[in-house]
């Protein structure tokens, strides 16, 4: 089965989940960033043009430390999360899943200028696009990678029905099936929920709105509620 | 559509996040996709160059093969819809299984739809669903409603990474020409460079163009589909459907096992009743395990082996399982237990010695036990009294608060003073000049006075001299009573001397 997610598995046996992002994401990240800097730096320019020289030199280190340490710091002190990456909810782990360090983070940046290579970042999107984890070569020399950080959309409350017992025990994954219809219910139409609950009738035994009554009364029961 | 087959995992995702599903799904499918691919484009593109070339407008081919790409957008859509509901077709079959899609929405995107940013989702709702054109408006409507914007931003997201490849094979060309090979300037380049061979160049950025394209419109569409893939599971629940899907399998197996189980449970019973009348007598009382279990449980009875076999078939019981489980790497090596001894007589001697060291620590750890015991064996219980040493029953009467005043008072105090009873005797001086005090003023016997009412009481006494007496008692008593501080036989013979202790005396 074909997913973008990569399970790493802890030693005390949690499985974690890492939700790789991938090229188009991380670009639309990478452009945000881009104007935010480009904005930064104009704004800056207009006092500095005043003071001649000194000025120049002044704008120089503040395009130095856009280019190479406004990454760096905020992937250390941000959680792992520029501003452009925080405004697409992507974030910067490490490869294990814990949180980006400093060495890591430092190399990473540092070698976006492999990356940016023939001048437009194209290394950086062939690499991004190679690879199943869409790192480019700074991810992967630094062993970083950039994920998902927000959770996935959730679905509404399950409605309050009466509960209903399950007369068979069911395997977890089943039992998080029946939630999740319970909950996605109402998204659906009418009748797309009853094609779904007849295919449950050997467990209900009823058909079409009954059967999605139960169902829901299921959800209830496995929720623990009254 | 058989979504039992699909070979992605479905759940609901963020647009943003089906987008790399997109991208996944191109990769697993990268031969089947690009073989299809350049089999069909290549062609078309030599065509167009050399109809470009022909009819002296060099441009043309760079400008027809963009504009052609919503042709070209079919293939990947053939290939990658295929793949996920079934298996990659060949380059052949995706060529021939072309003609199975409408042409008409293909005319629709090359002609007045050509810039619509949203034809990665348009595509695969107008070629795999290919309904009819009145619902086919409403359909759109309701697939494209929460993702119209991540759609537009996909077509221009694609757009600049095309752009950055054919920026990025320019580029590194010119990393790679000689310095003195270089033109000057831009300016030159252009000037002269491109237009003494203007074909030549143009053929190159048509090729090069094609190249960055062929790379990223599968790309485009694959992301596109996965848009539509995500969309649709979130509408209709696909991810429920195939779980509920799985669970109905599970449960009909179950449900002939319940049967097979069920019909043996009514025939069981059936055979032991028929059974019953015939034997008349009382059943011998069974005396051994042997009796009671006379027939072991999986000895020749076809009805439980076959129930055991149907209910080895549920996945939860038997079947093959696939465990994650923790193993040391390198396993430790067992340390030999029973090493021969090299010298047995020594050994057996430091074994003695160190026995008697064992007893003799264990001896002297019950004998501490025992003097900590006989050492701290008061301390424990509930604190006696104060020892009343040697101060005498009557002195002792004297002294507490309820007995009266003995008649000698300065004797008694005097007495209980050369007796080393000093504490004692500045009491009793001090209850007897409160004493006095109180009969002075008048004052009732109150037994909550303290010696600060006393000082205070001291002030209301008329004669000055006899005040300073009663407060030189009381703070004689304090400083006896409070800080251990004693006066000397003086001070205490010049205390006893005179009012209050002499009741008629002056000051």
């Amino acid at each position: 089965m074909l997913d973008t997610v990569r399970e790493i598995e802890t030693p005390e046996g949690i499985a974690l989940r890492l939700r790789a992002a991938g090229a188009l994401p991380r670009a639309q990240a990478w452009m945000v960033d881009m104007l935010l800097r480009m904005g930064v730096f104009i704004m800056a320019m207009i006092p500095l043009s005043l003071f001649g020289m000194g000025g120049n030199g002044l704008a120089m280190l503040l395009l130095f430390a856009l280019t190479w340490v406004y990454s760096v710091v905020c992937e250390v002190w941000l959680g792992g999360q520029t501003l452009g990456k925080r405004a697409l909810g992507l974030r910067v782990v490490n490869a294990d899943g814990t949180p980006v360090t400093w060495l890591p983070s430092v190399v990473r940046n540092l070698l976006r200028a492999v990356d940016v290579l023939p001048g437009v970042y194209g290394v950086g999107l062939v690499s991004t696009l190679i690879d199943p984890y869409a790192r480019r070569l700074g991810d992967i020399v630094a062993g970083t990678m950039v994920i998902h950080a927000v959770e996935l959309p959730a679905g509404q409350q399950v409605p309050t029905f009466a509960a209903v017992p399950l007369p068979v025990v069911l395997a977890a994954d089943e039992q998080a099936a029946l939630v999740e219809f319970a909950e996605r219910s109402a998204q659906l139409t009418p009748q797309r929920q009853e094609e779904l609950a007849n295919l449950l009738t050997p467990l209900t035994g009823r058909n079409d709105t009954a059967a999605v009554r139960q169902l829901i009364g299921h959800a209830n029961w496995l929720l623990g509620r009254p | 559509m058989e979504l039992e087959r699909i070979s992605v995992v479905l759940r609901p995702r963020a647009p943003r996040e089906a987008l790399d599903l997109g991208a996944a799904m191109l990769r697993a499918n990268a031969v089947a996709v690009w073989s299809a691919w350049f089999a069909f484009t290549l062609p078309v593109f030599v065509l167009c160059n050399a109809l470009g070339v022909l009819l002296g407008l060099p441009w043309l081919g760079l400008v027809l093969m963009w504009w052609l790409k919503p042709l070209f957008d079919r293939l990947p859509l053939y290939v990658l819809s295929r793949a996920v509901f079934d298996r990659p077709p060949s380059w052949c079959e995706t060529l021939r299984g072309q003609r199975q899609w409408s042409w008409r929405s293909t005319l629709a995107a090359l002609s007045w739809l050509r810039i619509d940013s949203n034809r990665a989702l348009r595509l695969p709702m107008e070629l795999l669903e290919g309904a009819p054109r009145k619902l086919r408006s409403a359909r759109w409507k309701v697939l494209r409603r929460r993702i119209v914007a991540d759609t537009s931003l996909l077509t221009y997201g694609c757009l600049q990474f095309e752009l950055v490849l054919f920026l990025s094979a320019w580029l590194l060309g010119a990393m790679l020409i000689p310095h003195e090979w270089r033109a000057d300037s831009f300016g030159d380049f252009f000037r002269h460079d491109v237009r003494d061979a203007s074909t030549t160049w143009m053929l190159l950025a048509a090729a090069v163009a094609y190249l960055a394209m062929s790379a990223i419109e599968p790309l485009y569409v694959a992301c596109g589909f996965a848009l539509y893939l995500n969309r649709r599971t979130q509408l209709e629940a696909w991810d429920i459907d195939l779980a509920f899907r799985r669970m109905r399998t599970r449960l009909q197996a179950l449900g002939k096992v319940l049967g097979v189980l069920l019909v043996c449970a009514c025939v069981w019973p059936l055979s032991s009743h028929a059974a019953t009348p015939a034997q008349a007598s009382p059943k011998p009382v069974a005396t051994s395990l042997q009796q009671v279990f006379q027939q072991p449980a999986d000895s020749g009875d076809q009805r439980f082996a076959t129930a055991a076999t149907e209910t080895y078939r549920d996945p939860r019981f038997g079947g093959e399982h696939t465990t994650h489980e923790w193993v040391f790497k390198y396993t430790p090596k067992p340390t030999p237990n029973a090493q021969p001894i090299p010298f047995p007589a020594f050994g057996n001697a430091l074994a003695i010695i160190f026995k008697a060291l064992m007893w003799l620590l264990l001896i002297v750890a019950i004998a501490a036990l025992l003097r900590f015991a006989w050492r701290w064996r008061g301390r424990l219980m509930p604190m006696p009294a104060e020892p009343t040493s040697a101060l005498s029953q009557s002195m002792r009467a004297s002294v507490v608060v309820d007995a009266p005043l003995p008649a000698d008072l300065a004797g008694a105090a005097r007495a209980l003073w050369q007796a080393q009873h000093q504490r004692e005797a500045l009491a009793l001086l001090y209850r007897g000049c409160v004493e006095q005090t109180a009969r002075l003023l008048k004052l009732p016997p109150s037994v909550d006075a303290t010696e600060a009412d006393w000082l205070r009481q001291a002030a209301a006494i008329d004669d000055p001299a006899r005040a300073q007496r009663v407060i030189a008692i009381v703070r004689t008593w304090q400083f006896a009573a409070y800080a251990g501080r004693y006066p000397d036989d003086a001070g205490i013979e010049q205390l006893l001397s005179g009012w209050p202790v002499e009741a008629g005396a002056s000051a």
